[in-house]
C-alpha cells in the first residue's frame, strides 16, 4: 500500500483526494501556489509545499518542479485530480521515469486515448460504434470533401488533441467547409499546440452518456454503470445525473460491456469513463475516454455504494480489484449541480472574489464536496469551479426535489454563483420530463435573471437590515430581548423620508 | 424612511415604517406589504411577509449589502445620490468614454494603441480570468486616446482600461 501521496491539484477535487487518503491511513501532501497559501486542502493535508506563483505555468503545470517536490518529501505517488496534468502522458511518463507512481493509467494508454484521431482508429478496429468520419488527421481540403460526401452535412471539424471545445466548429454546408478547416486548425495550434484536426458527422440533438470504468493491473475490468451529462454550457456540464432517463436495461447492459472493451482495447487501467454520444434513434457512438477521476464522480458513488477516489489509490497501490460486475448495482437516482463563481446574470462571466458568508446545505442524502470557506478568497487564475452538490433519493423526482430544496439552502454571500440559474434547469418542465439533450440552456434557458418575487423579498431584507445596523456598526446580537430596542440608531440610506 | 437600492444597474425605491410590532414596506409603486420579523441574529434575518415565512441571510462588506433569499442571491448598493438621478438606470463609472472590464483578471491582449480611430463594437482589449477569455468591446466611434495597462497586467472590475474620445457624426 502507498504510504504518502502528493497531491497535485487544487480546490475541491485535492480536498476530495485527502479524504479518502486519510481514510486509507495514507499521508498527504498538497502543493500549492503563493496566492493559495490560505486555501482549504493546505490546511487539511498533513503537509504543504508552496510550489511557486499563480499562473498555472509556474506552479500546477510544472512538471519537474513537482516531480522533484514529491521524491524530497518523500511521496511515492503523485495523485494528478482532474484538469491541470491529470492527462498529460508526458507527465505520467516523467513519474515512470522516477519511480514515482502516478495515480491514473499508464503513459502509454494516455497518449492513445488523448489522440482523439488514434483512440477512433482503435476502437474501429476492435468493432466499437464510432462517430462515422475520419480515421486519419485530415490534409487537403478534398480528405475533409471526401468524407462529406459519404457522412453528409452536418459535420463537426474537430482538434485531434484536447478539448474543451476549442478548435470545434460546426459546418453545414460545403461552403462553410473551407473557413472551419482554417479557423479550426488555427484555433487548435493555439489552444493545444498541434494544428491536427480531423471531420466527423455532427449528431443532432444528442445525449451525452458516460460509463464508469475500473481496471486493475491484472486485466480485471468492470464498469460501475453510467452517468448523464447532457446539460452542458460552453461544452462544460453544469448537472449530471444518474441512472440516465434514456436507457433501458438492455441498453445499458449492451453499453456497459462495450465501455469495457474500449478500456481494455487502450490497455488502460484505473479509473477512467469512456463517453458515448446517444442520438434519437437510440444509436450510440464511442466519443472518447476520459483519463482521470470526473468531476462527477459522486453520483455514481451515491448509487452504487463505492468509493471511486479509495478505488484508485488501491488500484495504484497493485491491489487487485476486489468488485464483481455481477455484484455491483444500482440504488436509487443521484444528481450533481456544479457551483461555479460565475454570474448568471451576465453571460456567466467570472465572479471571483471574497466569500464574505457560507452556508451550506444538509439533510438526508445531501452531499457537498467543497474547496471554499466563510471568508475564503477566490482568486482569478483558475477554474470557476468552488464546490459540487450532489444529492441522493429512490427516484428520480425525490432526488430532484431534494436537489432544489438543498440548492435553497446553499448561502454563499460575496460573490455570484450559479445557484439561482441552476434551481431554474431543474425546476424546468423539460428537465423534469427527462428532455435532456445537450443544446438543452440554450434552448430553454434565455437570458437568465433571478425571479421577481426573490428580489422583492431581498429588497424587504434589505431595508429592514439597512435600518437595523447602522452605519456606527451597532450589531444586533443573538442575545437582544428584541431587535426593535436598537432602533433610534438608524442609518438615514443619505436622504431621508 | 426611505431607501434607494441598485442591483443590476437598476434602483429601487423601498419605503419602510415600523410600529411596535412590525414593518410596513413599500417596493416602489406597489401596495405596502405589513412585515413581522420573527428573528433577527448576525447573518439572519426571518420574517413573515403575508402569511410567508421568509428566510434571509445577510452581510454588508465594501459598502454592498449581500443578500442571499430562496436559493437567490443579490448584491445591492445603496444609491446615496439625490433624487434628481434617473431611476432605472445605473450611473456608468466615467461614462461611455472609459471602458472598463465587468470582473477582475489579467489582461492577455491590448489591441490598440493612442490615436487608434476605433468603431462601436470593436474590440479594445481582452481581458481572462478563471480560463475564460472576455472581449473589451468600444461602445462608441471614436479615437483612443490613452491606454492604462499593458498586457500582463492584473486589473480590477471597473478600473479604466481604455480611454476614448468620442467623434460625433458630422
Amino acid at each position: 500500500m502507498i504510504s504518502k501521496v502528493l497531491i497535485a491539484n487544487r480546490g475541491e477535487i485535492a480536498v476530495r483526494i485527502i479524504r479518502a487518503c486519510k481514510e486509507l491511513g495514507i499521508l498527504t501532501v498538497a502543493v500549492y501556489s503563493t496566492i493559495d497559501k490560505p486555501s482549504l486542502w493546505v490546511q487539511l493535508a498533513d503537509e504543504s509545499v508552496c510550489i511557486g506563483e499563480p499562473p498555472p505555468g509556474q506552479s500546477y503545470l510544472n512538471m519537474d518542479l513537482i516531480i522533484e517536490t514529491a521524491k524530497r518529501v518523500g511521496a511515492e505517488a503523485i495523485h494528478p485530480g482532474y484538469g491541470f496534468l491529470a492527462e498529460n502522458p508526458d507527465f505520467a511518463q516523467k513519474c515512470e521515469e522516477a519511480s514515482i507512481i502516478f495515480v491514473g493509467p499508464s503513459s502509454k494508454a494516455l497518449r492513445l486515448v488523448g489522440d482523439k484521431v488514434a483512440a477512433r482508429q482503435t476502437m474501429w478496429k476492435t468493432g466499437i460504434p464510432i462517430i462515422p468520419g475520419m480515421l486519419a488527421v485530415g490534409k487537403g481540403i478534398e480528405d475533409f470533401q471526401a468524407i462529406t460526401a459519404q457522412v453528409g452535412y452536418p459535420v463537426l471539424v474537430k482538434a485531434s488533441l484536447g478539448g474543451g471545445g476549442k478548435g470545434m466548429r460546426i459546418v453545414k454546408n460545403e461552403k462553410e467547409l473551407g473557413d472551419a478547416i482554417a479557423a479550426g486548425r488555427r484555433e487548435a495550434k493555439s489552444a493545444f499546440g498541434d494544428e491536427s484536426i480531423y471531420l466527423e458527422k455532427y449528431i443532432e440533438e444528442p445525449r451525452h452518456v458516460e460509463f464508469q470504468v475500473l481496471a486493475d493491473k491484472f486485466g480485471n475490468i468492470v464498469h460501475l454503470f453510467e452517468r448523464e451529462c447532457s446539460i452542458q454550457r460552453r461544452y462544460q456540464k453544469i448537472i449530471e445525473e444518474t441512472p440516465s432517463k434514456a436507457l433501458t436495461d438492455e441498453l445499458r447492459n449492451r453499453m456497459g460491456e462495450l465501455a469495457k472493451r474500449v478500456i481494455k482495447a487502450a490497455e488502460y487501467t484505473n479509473a477512467g469513463t469512456v463517453e458515448f454520444l446517444l442520438d434519437r434513434d437510440k444509436d450510440f457512438f464511442f466519443l472518447e475516454v476520459n483519463a482521470r477521476i470526473q468531476v462527477e464522480h459522486p453520483i455514481t458513488e451515491l448509487t452504487v455504494g463505492v468509493d471511486l477516489v479509495r478505488q484508485q489509490l488501491l488500484i495504484a497501490s497493485g491491489e487487485k480489484l476486489a468488485l464483481r460486475q455481477e455484484e455491483i448495482s444500482q440504488r436509487g437516482h443521484a444528481i450533481e449541480a456544479r457551483i461555479y463563481a460565475e454570474d448568471p446574470t451576465h453571460d456567466f462571466l467570472p465572479s471571483p472574489g471574497k466569500i464574505h458568508w457560507l452556508k451550506e446545505p444538509q439533510g438526508p442524502g445531501v452531499r457537498v464536496d467543497s474547496g471554499i470557506y466563510s471568508g475564503c478568497e477566490v482568486t482569478p487564475h483558475y477554474d470557476p469551479i468552488l464546490s459540487k452538490l450532489i444529492v441522493w433519493g429512490e427516484t428520480r423526482e425525490l432526488a430532484r426535489k431534494r436537489l432544489i430544496q438543498a440548492l435553497k439552502g446553499y448561502v454563499i454571500l460575496g460573490i455570484r454563483t450559479t445557484v439561482g440559474f441552476l434551481i431554474d434547469v431543474i425546476e424546468h418542465p423539460k428537465f423534469v420530463e427527462g428532455e435532456t439533450y445537450t443544446n438543452f440552456i440554450s434552448k430553454n434557458m434565455g437570458t437568465w435573471k433571478p425571479k421577481d418575487d426573490a428580489l422583492e423579498q431581498a429588497l424587504v431584507a434589505v431595508a429592514i437590515v439597512s435600518s437595523q445596523t447602522p452605519a456606527t456598526a451597532k450589531v444586533v446580537t443573538a442575545q437582544a430581548t428584541s431587535p426593535w430596542q436598537e432602533l433610534g440608531k438608524w442609518e438615514m440610506g443619505g436622504h431621508g423620508v | 424612511m426611505e431607501y434607494r437600492f441598485v442591483y443590476l444597474g437598476k434602483t429601487y425605491r423601498v419605503i419602510i415604517e415600523s410600529d411596535e410590532q412590525s414593518w410596513l414596506v413599500t417596493i416602489a409603486d406597489k401596495e405596502p406589504s405589513r412585515v413581522e420579523v420573527i428573528n433577527s441574529i448576525p447573518n439572519c434575518l426571518s420574517f413573515i411577509m403575508g402569511n410567508k415565512t421568509i428566510n434571509a441571510y445577510t452581510i454588508e462588506s465594501g459598502g454592498k449589502k449581500y443578500i442571499f433569499v430562496n436559493g437567490e442571491s443579490f448584491a445591492f448598493e445603496v444609491d446615496k445620490g439625490r433624487a434628481s438621478r434617473t431611476p432605472g438606470v445605473a450611473a456608468a463609472k466615467g461614462g461611455e468614454n472609459v471602458v472598463t472590464s465587468p470582473m477582475p483578471g489579467s489582461l492577455v491582449k491590448v489591441l490598440v494603441s493612442s490615436g487608434d480611430n476605433v468603431e462601436v463594437g470593436q474590440t479594445l482589449a481582452i481581458v481572462e480570468a478563471m480560463k475564460m477569455e472576455n472581449e473589451l468591446k468600444s461602445p462608441i466611434k471614436g479615437v483612443v486616446k490613452q491606454v492604462n495597462f499593458e498586457e500582463g497586467n492584473q486589473i480590477d472590475a471597473l478600473q479604466p482600461i481604455v480611454e476614448l474620445t468620442p467623434i460625433y457624426p458630422e
